[in-house]
């Protein structure tokens, strides 16, 4: 019994987790993003990692990804889950010229 | 938004200098990084980040045409776009004063003084957002917004519709410029934001020099170059060929004014935090600073040697400087040497 729980768990876990949705690491140094246009699918979760040595605010306007990510200080990492289909320019708030696009697919 | 798409080679006959279109090109790129050494080499490297761009960039979606220019000249020097028929765009922001209004604060309807000194539009076309708080995205969205503020020009844009389709020698001008359109809300806008972007910042002494004339400034204002990047950590907002990365810092002033701020009001570092201004045409766009209190360069250079008011909000880069009284001398002289001799500007004959 007490295996075939842990085997539900996993199998939950990998349905909801593994199968469906991905983690992507967006790295911003020098007011830049460490990449320019990614494609995500729906449902998968980007992060950003803050390895400046000043602090960004990452932002999207997008309709449907509208996100506010906050200050982020330099170290710190922040995740955000996009749920909607379409094209997605996220940028910096502090420091506008960092900007990137992302496509978010069905 | 991607915003760059095309760029133009113009012979600018209100502003300044001759520059070109082409496909596909990109803004002046953002300078950054650490301060580099001030080494003989560091120093032709530092040069190259500066030199300045030889086309203008316009967007995708409102690429540059002669005829949408040349209607946007007329609207942004016409008068009958306030609601009192007394203000244009060129009120505040004037050719005779580097194309702001030299005023502490802008002045607006019923001669009341709004809230922030009025920027100049020089280069706008490389700017990448707009505002001194960061509000308009493009130049196209902020053309309008003082145009319907009640505080500044107070013309609401469905009255201001009627107002011009009144004046008949508009239609054509509209037509040749936006022959499936015609007049709208969106082709004003599109209009005063193509002739905006025509608006450039002429060849200064320091353009000569960077291209390799080393007679075109002085020693001491080589000197100040010097301290810009160095010790004077100017150039972490003051960057590449504009002289501004665009972005908003707190720098310090006393003036109570949240800025950037009131759009993020959770992070600290924006409150009292102002987009950083370009330099070219330096001295002809006095007073300083976002709210006029800063009188003279000189007391520009003595602000950021002491450092300002020290509070949570203020840059990480604004720290006192400890300059001597010639290093600042030589900052005030590399600082002139960013004003170019402007051409004068042909104000338009408007449509009656």
């Amino acid at each position: 019994m007490r295996l075939m729980t842990i085997a539900l768990v996993a199998a939950f876990a990998g349905g909801s987790v593994g199968a469906f949705a991905a983690e992507r690491t967006i790295s911003q140094k020098g007011r830049t993003f460490s990449e320019s246009d990614v494609t995500v699918k729906k449902g998968d979760t980007l992060t950003f990692v803050n390895d400046d040595n000043i602090a960004h605010n990452i932002i999207s306007t997008s309709p449907g990804n509208e996100f506010n990510l906050g200050s982020q200080s330099p170290g710190a990492s922040s995740s955000v889950t996009l749920s909607g289909a379409g094209e997605v320019t996220v940028l910096c708030a502090i420091h506008p010229r960092m900007k990137m696009t992302v496509t978010v697919t069905e | 938004m991607m915003r760059c798409s095309s760029r133009v080679l113009l012979t600018m006959a209100s502003a300044i200098t001759v520059m070109m279109i082409a496909p596909h090109g990109q803004a002046a790129e953002p300078t950054t990084g650490a301060v580099p050494r001030n080494t003989p080499a560091s120093t032709a490297e530092l040069k190259a980040q500066y030199r300045r761009p030889e086309t203008i960039p316009f967007p995708k979606d409102n690429p540059y045409t002669v005829e949408k220019a040349a209607l946007g000249k007329k609207l942004y020097f016409d008068t009958r776009l306030s609601g009192a028929n007394l203000l244009s765009c060129a009120s505040c922001h004037s050719p005779a004063y580097g194309f702001g209004d030299g005023q502490p604060r802008g002045v607006g309807h019923g001669m009341k003084q709004l809230g922030r000194r009025s920027p100049t539009i020089v280069n706008a076309a490389f700017g990448e957002i707009f505002m001194w708080d960061g509000r308009a995205g493009s130049l196209e969205e902020q053309a309008l917004g003082p145009i319907r503020a009640d505080v500044e020009m107070n013309m609401p844009i469905d009255q201001l519709l009627d107002k011009l389709k009144a004046i008949p020698e508009y239609a054509p001008v509209f037509k040749a410029a936006f022959p499936k359109e015609g007049m709208t809300p969106d082709t004003i806008a599109k209009a005063i934001a193509t002739y905006e972007r025509t608006v450039v910042s002429g060849r200064a002494p320091f353009d000569a020099w960077i291209e390799g004339d080393e007679k075109a400034i002085s020693e001491d204002a080589k000197r100040g170059f010097v301290l810009f990047n160095g010790k004077g950590g100017c150039q972490n907002c003051h960057s590449g060929w504009n002289f501004t990365d665009d972005s908003f810092h707190d720098i310090g002033l006393s003036d109570a004014d949240v800025g950037r701020g009131k759009f993020l009001p959770a992070v600290v570092k924006m409150q009292q935090a102002f987009k950083t201004p370009g330099l070219r045409e330096i001295t002809r766009r006095g007073p300083y600073m976002h709210d006029g209190s800063v009188t003279t360069i000189e007391a520009v250079i003595e602000h950021y040697n002491t450092g300002g008011v020290d509070r949570p909000s203020r840059s990480e880069l604004i720290k006192p400087l400890a300059l001597s009284a010639q290093e600042k001398a030589d900052l005030v002289a590399f600082m002139k040497t960013l004003t170019s001799d402007m051409d004068p500007t042909t104000v338009p004959v408007l449509p009656r």
